[in-house]
């Protein structure tokens, strides 16, 4: 209880903190603004929404909002091996285990809330921002909805979401087919970038250090885990593009055609959202492990 | 209270140990100095009392080890230097403010807010408590750390070099609050490098010299052995009032082209004494001399079992290299009488019983050599015996102000053997006179000087005791001061011959 008390007074005292977080949604917004103006005309596609809404720019191992969520968590890791405030107290190893789970669970709900918070913004710079020639399929088909969505919506004596208020109208970028779920795992995937950003930083002491290994994991497991399961024959990568854009920007950039049309796993497979958090439990064993040979954090 | 027994550190193997065997007790309602150079083994004791460093020995805060404190911050207060060396050390990061620095540390503790409000009052920050820690000064810095070191409220502090580099109106704030903070009935364990400040600020004294314990002493003692006043004097006639200085009973050594230094007698006095003689005097000052610190040299494994390397002592004269000649290294004096009890090798009663080697193997390597030297000298010499032995028995009889002090730190038996340094003789001479048992020390020491032959008697005979330390002895005191005498030159001799 201690521990939280004072990792979520550090997290609020520091500048940086508020700094980052700003800069992750600025560029966010940023982003998505200029790639929903580029989208080409006709009907949107799922994963091009799920890419717009959550600002996922090819080439970058992660999106922004993991991206930041990391960073946080390496630096909030980095702060107390390089300014201790009490470096005596951390000596016994139940008080670092302490120390270090609080900081994941701090670290982890800043990250969720950060990745809500780009969806929010993401959506209304979308909307903002697509140009006329564009339509959301959502918007105008009841078939397009994902089947939660459109229960709720007849629940609610609706026969489509062009009932709404037009002040909703953002809502139906988010509505569409298998779109919530890959804004689910959006989520998830930030909150587990920030815990390997903590862990990473946990293994090395040095917050630089655990961002850099943080920027080098995704591609190195994207491309194992893809190799692997492409010999096992299991289609699941064009779907897993959409959130991890690192892979397909590869694709984008030597053209390869296959990727885009093929997927058909739902983001929801849990092979998927076990290939996201293995590596974070793995390395929070590791980081356990390591503590113990340790004298401070 | 804190009970800090055989603190050990040896950070690679067949180096010299950075800490060997530390033994002291830091009692309530005193401040505790530990004292020596830098490199001396400070900081490495206070990590070590704290268990942020891997050694041997043990640390007691109050009879519980320190990771064993149910609630450490609110036992033992500690202040450590930051990140940064030196004077450049910070508190804490410097993009936080002072005071929401001090209440994320007040969550860490457990303590309310409000406590952190208190304490930045108390050190003097109040006024800048929202600014962050950047554009804090060292001595801010220094405060707001022993702020955070007092959150809990705790009895007990340990402090490393809270004064190192501050302001003198920063070190007097400090000295002031550590002194109140002892007379409240806190405990006080504090490092400095400096004599001056040890003696203004403790009230007992532990030196440290290469890792070793070379003197635990109360403040006055400390002040009369390691300090000592004399009157700076400069003018034009500085020869004709050097002759009339001594004439007084006076000390009086050159200092400079113009100027002397004079001990043993007031500066009031002196200027009486020019005036009345019509010397002209352009500058009149007391001032604090530090004596030399005792040093010890240190016996260090080679790193090949059976051999061994000896370091010379910092003011010796470079020699052949020791390591050259690591089997023949000689005893310095014999204690032949004694090698007939089957005692003597491990020396069972002597207070240095207590002081393990710092290296296990270091005493499987010194030990048969320590013997072999010793038999020889059996042979030869046996007349030594008594006067040895009655020295021996006579010093217990002084009474040491501390159970278990100083004493013969340096001569202890592993030790022995090893810690010839192939210098000259002024070393060993110095080495010997700094470091006596207190009771001899304490009552010598104020004629340290003058009788140069006394000195060199007691330093052979105390010499002598440590070899022999423990040792039985049956012979009278009555005896000792007869035949202590006529045999000491002997053994110098012969020391110096080996």
């Amino acid at each position: 209880m201690r521990a939280l008390a004072y990792e979520l007074r550090r997290l609020r005292g520091l500048r940086s903190t508020w700094l980052l977080i700003a800069a992750v949604l600025l560029g966010d917004v940023a982003v998505a603004a200029v790639l929903a103006g580029q989208a080409p005309d006709g009907p949107l596609a799922a994963p091009v929404g799920v890419r717009l809404l959550t600002a996922a720019v090819p080439l970058i191992p992660l999106p922004f909002a993991a991206l930041g969520a990391g960073v946080l968590g390496a630096l909030s890791y980095g702060h107390e091996v390089r300014h201790p405030g009490l470096p005596a107290s951390l000596v016994s190893y139940p008080r670092r285990v302490r120390l270090l789970l609080a900081k994941l669970l701090v670290v982890g709900l800043v990250a969720a809330g950060l990745a809500l918070a780009t969806l929010l913004l993401d959506t209304v710079a979308v909307h903002l921002a697509l140009p006329g020639g564009v339509t959301v399929a959502a918007w105008a088909e009841p078939a397009a909805l994902s089947a939660r969505v459109s229960e709720a919506l007849t629940g609610a004596g609706l026969s489509g979401l062009s009932d709404l208020p037009g002040v909703l109208a953002p809502l139906a970028l988010v509505a569409g087919h298998g779109v919530p779920a890959a804004l689910l795992a959006f989520v998830l995937l930030a909150v587990v970038a920030a815990w390997t950003g903590v862990l990473t930083a946990s293994l090395t002491r040095s917050a630089a250090a655990g961002v850099l290994l943080l920027c080098a994991l995704p591609p190195l497991l994207e491309s194992g885990v893809a190799l692997l399961l492409r010999r096992t024959g299991r289609p699941w990568l064009a779907r897993a593009a959409e959130l991890l854009p690192f892979q397909s920007g590869i694709e984008w950039a030597y053209g390869g055609a296959h990727g885009t049309a093929a997927g058909s796993a739902a983001l929801t497979d849990p092979a998927l959202l076990v290939a996201v958090s293995a590596p974070a439990a793995v390395l929070l064993l590791a980081a356990l492990l390591v503590q113990a040979g340790r004298r401070a954090l | 209270m804190i009970q800090i027994t055989g603190l050990t550190k040896v950070y690679r193997k067949g180096a010299p140990p950075a800490l060997l065997d530390l033994t002291f007790d830091a009692r309530p309602g005193l401040v505790t100095a530990l004292l020596g150079a830098e490199g001396a083994g400070k900081s490495t004791a206070l990590r070590l009392m704290l268990e942020l460093e891997r050694g041997q020995g043990v640390t007691l805060f109050d009879g519980r080890r320190y990771r064993r404190l149910r609630r450490p911050e609110r036992e033992v207060g500690v202040l450590l230097p930051g990140p940064g060396e030196g004077v450049a050390a910070v508190a804490g990061h410097p993009g936080l403010r002072a005071h929401s620095h001090l209440r994320m540390l007040a969550a860490a503790v457990g303590v309310p807010a409000r406590r952190a409000d208190e304490l930045l009052e108390q050190t003097r920050l109040a006024a800048v408590a929202g600014q962050r820690l950047r554009t804090f000064s060292p001595g801010m810095h220094r405060r707001l750390a022993l702020a955070a070191a007092l959150l809990g409220d705790p009895g007990t502090l340990l402090l490393d070099g809270p004064t190192e580099g501050l302001s003198p109106r920063n070190v007097e704030w400090f000295h002031f609050f550590l002194r109140s903070f002892a007379v409240a009935g806190g405990t006080v364990l504090v490092t400095t490098r400096t004599p001056q400040e040890a003696s203004q600020l403790a009230d007992r004294v532990v030196t440290l010299d290469h890792g070793r314990l070379v003197a635990d002493q109360p403040v006055a003692e400390f002040r009369r052995t390691r300090l000592s006043r004399e009157v700076a004097v400069r003018g034009p006639q500085m020869a004709r009032l050097a002759d009339l200085l001594v004439s007084q009973g006076a000390e009086v050594r050159r200092d400079g082209s113009v100027g002397l230094a004079v001990a043993g007698i007031d500066r009031t006095e002196i200027g009486e004494l020019a005036y009345r003689h019509g010397i002209l005097l352009h500058e009149l000052a007391d001032r604090v001399v530090e004596q030399p610190a005792p040093r010890v040299v240190l016996p260090t494994a080679s790193g090949r079992s059976g051999h061994l390397r000896v370091r010379p002592a910092a003011e010796a004269e470079p020699g052949p290299d020791p390591a050259a000649e690591p089997v023949t290294v000689p005893v310095p004096v014999v204690a032949p009488g004694i090698e007939r009890v089957p005692a003597p090798v491990t020396e069972p009663g002597a207070p240095t019983a207590r002081e393990p080697e710092p290296v296990p193997d270091t005493e499987a390597a010194t030990t048969p050599q320590r013997r072999a030297p010793r038999r020889q000298g059996d042979a030869s010499l046996p007349t030594r015996a008594l006067p040895v032995a009655v020295v021996a028995a006579a010093l217990p009889a002084l009474g040491s102000p501390v159970p278990g002090t100083p004493a013969p730190r340096l001569a202890e038996p592993g030790q022995v053997g090893a810690a010839i340094e192939p210098a000259p003789t002024v070393a060993v001479d110095r080495l010997f006179r700094d470091d006596l048992l207190p009771a001899a020390d304490s009552a010598r020491v104020r004629t340290r000087g003058r009788h140069e032959s006394t000195d060199l008697l007691a330093d052979d005979t105390v010499r002598l005791r440590r070899l022999t330390s423990g040792a039985t002895a049956a012979s009278t005191a009555a005896s000792a001061a007869s035949s202590a005498p006529s045999s000491a030159p002997a053994t110098t001799d012969d020391h110096r011959s080996e």
